[in-house]
């Protein structure tokens, strides 16, 4: 943990995400269009929009799962290019969540958080299982430390998928719809982390439409649609008084239903 | 504490389930549950108690043993086993001179041991793996084709038998495996160049008999390649049968690669994995997991189709067992060759389906 913050303050002066005048196609589908977001470190960014509307892309091209075609991405300075070097040494600052959990079914939830520390950050196997049970301690779960994913509720494998990232130490949680996949009665759960996680000072790029959790987190919440950010602000401005026709209509079809 | 009380709630409302139905119990429902059934019953019965006398009476009853009995074989009316207890050498060992024959038996233990073993999860690093193979195919070479330690020089033109039908079947697996496993990938590889070219390999090998195949390795090779290359015409047979076994496991192989979720790859990706990490730990252990049924029928197929050797000219089990009854007095006696040789194949691949079923079960762990 030491060392993330010294790495942290050697940065402060570094945006954590910075894309300016990014586009992307899919085929002839134009996904991304001229995208400038910054995040700063330690900021907490909530996207919401309609379905299609190019959030999850948006948070895949920041750890290239997807490429762009046009324009230019930098995470903590490092630019996202083709250079593998600096594709690597993104993804080793940036943790991501997905909908659908994606744990390793063949393996325990240990042998999940254990695997990239032994594979990638060459720790020994006494030492991944410290830091992994410490992680599982953190999302409260440790007890699950023996079973398979596929012996646990929804809820409790993204909160394993969410220390399996964080065992990275990453500087950098993207979270792509972390609770869209789950039942009503398991959403809390893992929002509670989330939350334990934001007042940490992680940096989080959210994309999700629990508008609660947007409320009590987000710095700032960005509205996308067909593309584009139509509107970005603090929550309470961007709930009450919302300026776009697009994030009104919106924002009445998810809050009043 | 809510969970509790609903548990609770259930317990109070819920029935003991009635009890399951006994084997026995469902069997008589089956078998006796009206009088058709009951009248096809027995009658299938009669027929099958009327087969079984048959033959237990010739295998057992009525069957002459001891290799010296054989004129006894004449007028019993059942098996004449002397052909076997005469003619097993030949069976097991082919051509291989009489005396040296502990030498292939020896060599066919340590293949059996190496195969037994390997199959055992230990050794499922490629660290433990690898020496393990290597030291028993060694001393397999080493028995079989001797030069060391005093051990007469016995080239592969005489290796025979159930000896030589283990060996191709151990090698094959053993070269085709990893090559399946490099050709599945191939097939996927996200260059267009190495994909099309492996995918038309596979195509190309899978549109070929096996029997064209192993002709162009041990006939028409010896004209096209330089000596040096060559080697003997049995590495060559084997080196075109493990192509031809490696092209049809990659698309098993590659089927259960596609049966596993893209997300799956991606969070191998964002946890900074790299692509042989990704393969080595998160695909292929999934990709053989789906994939099972279809990889262990490769290998019993495989298993099967290494009679086919005999057609270049190698004496394998099948090949031995048609040269045991060959001879004067044991002509007639092809049957009970044939059912030994039956009874040795069987245990091969029962061996093997019951090996697979078991990783089946020991695979599913955590899938519910």
């Amino acid at each position: 943990m030491a060392e993330s913050s010294t790495t942290g303050n050697a940065r402060s002066g570094v945006a954590a995400v910075s894309m300016q005048s990014v586009n992307k196609w899919f085929d002839q589908f134009h996904v991304l269009k001229d995208i400038n977001l910054n995040v700063s470190v330690g900021e907490k960014i909530v996207i919401c929009g309609p379905s299609g509307s190019g959030k999850s892309t948006l948070i895949r091209c920041i750890c290239k799962l997807e490429d762009h075609q046009q324009g230019v991405i930098e995470v903590l300075g490092t630019e996202l290019n083709e250079d593998v070097a600096n594709i690597d040494e993104i993804r080793s600052e940036v943790g991501m969540v997905f909908q659908h959990f994606n744990l390793f079914p063949h393996m325990t939830v240990l042998e999940n958080c254990t695997i990239a520390l032994k594979l990638v950050r060459r720790k020994s196997q006494r030492e991944a299982e410290a830091i992994a049970m410490s992680y599982l301690d953190k999302v409260r779960i440790p007890e699950q430390a023996n079973k398979y994913p596929g012996e646990l509720s929804g809820g409790q494998q993204q909160r394993v998928a969410i220390a399996r990232s964080l065992c990275m130490n990453p500087e950098i949680m993207l979270f792509d719809e972390p609770t869209s996949a789950l039942d009503p009665e398991m959403i809390s759960e893992v929002l509670d982390v989330m939350v334990s996680l934001a007042e940490e000072g992680m940096t989080m790029l959210c994309v999700t439409h629990e508008m609660g959790f947007a409320r009590r987190v987000a710095d700032r919440v960005i509205f996308m649609d067909e593309g584009e950010i139509v509107e970005q602000n603090d929550p309470g401005t961007f709930f009450e008084n919302p300026v776009n026709e697009r994030t009104k209509l919106f924002l009445s079809q998810i809050l009043h239903h | 504490m809510a969970r509790a009380s609903t548990t609770i709630e259930c317990a109070t409302n819920a029935r003991a389930a009635p009890p399951p139905l006994s084997t026995g119990q469902q069997m008589v429902r089956n078998l006796f549950g009206s009088v058709t059934d009951t009248v096809i019953t027995i009658i299938c019965a009669v027929v099958l108690v009327w087969l079984a006398y048959h033959v237990i009476d010739w295998a057992f009853i009525s069957s002459v043993w001891r290799a010296e009995d054989e004129p006894l074989c004449r007028e019993a009316s059942g098996a004449c086993w002397s052909v076997i207890d005469a003619r097993h050498r030949i069976i097991l060992f082919g051509l291989f001179p009489y005396e040296e024959h502990w030498r292939s038996a020896l060599a066919c233990l340590v293949i059996i041991v190496t195969v037994i073993a390997s199959c055992f999860s230990w050794f499922w690093t490629v660290k433990r793996l690898a020496p393990l193979w290597i030291t028993g195919f060694a001393l397999f070479y080493l028995l079989m084709h001797g030069g060391l330690f005093g051990l007469s020089v016995i080239t592969p033109e005489r290796w025979g038998g159930l000896a030589l039908t283990i060996f191709i079947f151990a090698s094959v697996s053993l070269i085709g495996m990893p090559l399946s496993v490099l050709l599945a990938l191939g097939r996927r590889s996200r260059l267009p160049v190495i994909a099309r070219l492996v995918g038309l390999l596979i195509d190309l090998v899978r549109s070929l008999p096996l029997l064209t195949i192993l002709f162009a390795a041990a006939v028409i090779t010896p004209f096209v390649m330089p000596g040096w290359l060559q080697g003997d015409k049995l590495y060559r047979v084997i080196a075109g049968f493990a192509l031809f076994f490696a092209c049809y496991q990659a698309e098993n192989i590659r089927a259960g690669l596609q049966s596993i979720s893209t997300g799956q790859d991606e969070a191998g990706l964002t946890l900074g994995m790299s692509y042989w990490h990704r393969v080595g730990y998160i695909q292929l252990p999934q990709a053989f997991r789906n994939a099972l049924p279809s990889i262990i029928n490769q290998f019993v197929i495989t298993f099967k189709e290494t009679s086919i050797v005999t057609i270049v000219g190698f004496f394998e089990v099948l090949a031995s067992g048609h040269a045991a009854y060959g001879t004067g007095e044991w002509t007639p006696h092809y049957i009970e060759v044939y059912v030994f040789i039956g009874l040795i194949y069987f245990i091969f691949v029962f061996l093997l389906s019951r090996y697979g079923a078991y990783l089946e079960k020991r695979l599913r762990v955590g899938h519910g």
